[in-house]
């Protein structure tokens, strides 16, 4: 080997080692600003505590990106005096893992940015013409406004508004009918703060209070349905340590690991029920003999329950996994080839 | 005809209660297994109760609830009241000032929008319900 070659060749590994290393710096910056988010940032950037903008929200964001990324850095390292404390109060924060969790906010709202746009602009609209947003919003408006006894219409009037000004950020005014997938929930509306959900009444005082979904699952495995946060892989990898027991935190559940096939109907695979996965959440007497008799095949199951919310449904579809999941309990492979070397042989 | 004039506004009455009720569900998208518990808060004057599942099994299996407290897996059939709340059942086994905050703290739970009615949030059976009542 010539030292040319010995050079040139060193070289490159020189380079491959550098590019190496600034990927692995930039996944552990990455990483330190989600731990920082989680820590402290989270307190007030998931539910918007006095207006901080949210974490996934692009509307909130929106007018802050336009300032550009350096001022929103300036802002999270000084403060502002709207109400951010420098450094989000906690000054043992680096500055370098202050912006990292900046990028990381700003990182939450980088697919939805395009789209914010547009109920910023449907709003005024909107806020003009009062009614003729939804048809259908626009018929109860006009309903209880002339037929309900007057006691009855102030109660109603501010339960109306909400859900009027709901319609429009959840893309049911006129001008998004057309959109694609309009019956589905945006990235940028899941987990939303209480406040801000439709069941609970941000008129009243104890549901700022309460804590915003999304703080809790910062540091959780994420799943494409349900929550959007994967409990079981949650649970397994200590992320979180629900108590087994009400006042004892030591007590530790007697988990099964037996796996029950069931096999089911036309080219769906089988299903494999684990009662590892589940005697780590439930007790026996949960399940048995109430909902399943305990003895193999003695259980009448069709998809028809579960919808229904029997069997299996009395769970998913509630709090477990939902049943859009196919393939989390349809797991094991049918094989088709006994099935045909049969009628061959026929 | 006096008994004309007393049905109808019960029933237009009824009838935008009700349209109220479902365009709330339509719109509301709360977290998934939030269960709202209306069995007696409205006629008590009370916002109805919000039990936040996901909270809650973050720091409890559910066999704590569902097999030692005896909570039925039934939105609203557990037949809850304050009462026994404050005897310690149900609710009350932790949340009595020891393990969680206690009853004093109304504003807490009682937190839904009035009228809500009782529901397993974003449930299959409430996504699969409205159509088909609707139909009928």
């Amino acid at each position: 080997m010539t030292f040319e070659t010995a050079f040139s060749s060193r070289g490159i590994v020189g380079a491959v080692a550098a590019s190496a290393l600034l990927l692995a710096s930039a996944t552990a910056a990455a990483q330190a600003g989600k731990d920082l988010y989680a820590k402290t940032c989270a307190v007030c950037h998931a539910a918007g505590v006095a207006g901080a903008p949210r974490l996934g929200n692009a509307a909130d964001w929106q007018p802050r990106i336009a300032g550009g990324t350096a001022r929103l850095y300036a802002s999270a390292l000084q403060g502002t005096p709207k109400g951010m404390p420098a450094k989000g109060g906690n000054t043992a924060a680096s500055d370098a893992e202050v912006r990292a969790a900046v990028d990381f906010m700003l990182a939450s709202v980088k697919g939805a940015a395009p789209a914010a746009a547009k109920p910023a602009a449907a709003a005024p609209a909107a806020a003009s013409a009062a009614t003729p947003a939804a048809p259908k919003s626009a018929a109860t408006v006009a309903a209880p406004a002339v037929t309900a006894p007057a006691p009855a219409a102030p109660a109603m009037a501010p339960q109306l508004a909400a859900v009027d000004t709901s319609a429009n950020t959840t893309g049911g005014s006129a001008a998004d009918i057309n959109s694609f997938n309009r019956l589905l929930k945006p990235a940028g509306k899941r987990n939303p703060p209480p406040a801000e959900d439709g069941i609970h009444d941000p008129s009243n005082d104890g549901t700022h209070a309460l804590m915003a979904p999304l703080a809790a699952y910062a540091t959780l495995p994420k799943s494409n349905a349900g929550n959007r946060v994967d409990w079981v892989k949650s649970l397994n990898e200590g992320k979180i340590n629900p108590r087994w027991d009400r006042a004892n935190p030591n007590d530790v559940p007697v988990v099964i690991d037996l796996n029950i096939v069931r096999e089911v109907k036309g080219s769906m695979p089988d299903v494999v029920y684990p009662h590892k996965q589940h005697t780590e959440w439930l007790d026996c007497s949960n399940c048995h003999p109430a909902i399943f008799n305990p003895q193999k095949g003695s259980n009448v199951i069709s998809m028809a329950a579960i919808l229904l919310g029997e069997k299996c449904g009395v769970c998913h579809g509630k709090v477990a996994f939902p049943v859009s999941e196919c393939r989390l309990c349809h797991s094991k492979k049918k094989d088709f080839r006994p099935a045909q070397a049969a009628t061959t042989a026929k | 005809m006096s008994g004309k004039s007393f049905w109808r506004p019960l029933l237009l009455a009824l009838l935008a209660l009700s349209a109220v009720l479902v365009v709330d569900i339509d719109e509301a998208r709360a977290e998934y297994g939030d269960v709202v518990i209306n069995n007696y808060s409205d006629a008590a004057g009370m916002r109805p109760a919000i039990f936040p599942h996901w909270f809650h099994r973050v720091r409890f299996r559910c066999k704590v609830c569902h097999s030692d407290l005896g909570f039925k897996f039934k939105a609203g059939g557990n037949d809850i009241n304050m009462v026994k709340i404050i005897d310690g059942q149900f609710c009350g086994a932790c949340h009595n000032g020891d393990i969680a905050w206690s009853v004093e703290n109304c504003n807490l739970c009682h937190t839904g929008k009035p009228g809500t009615p009782t529901q397993v949030h974003e449930s299959t059976v409430q996504k699969l319900a409205p159509v088909a009542q609707q139909k009928k």
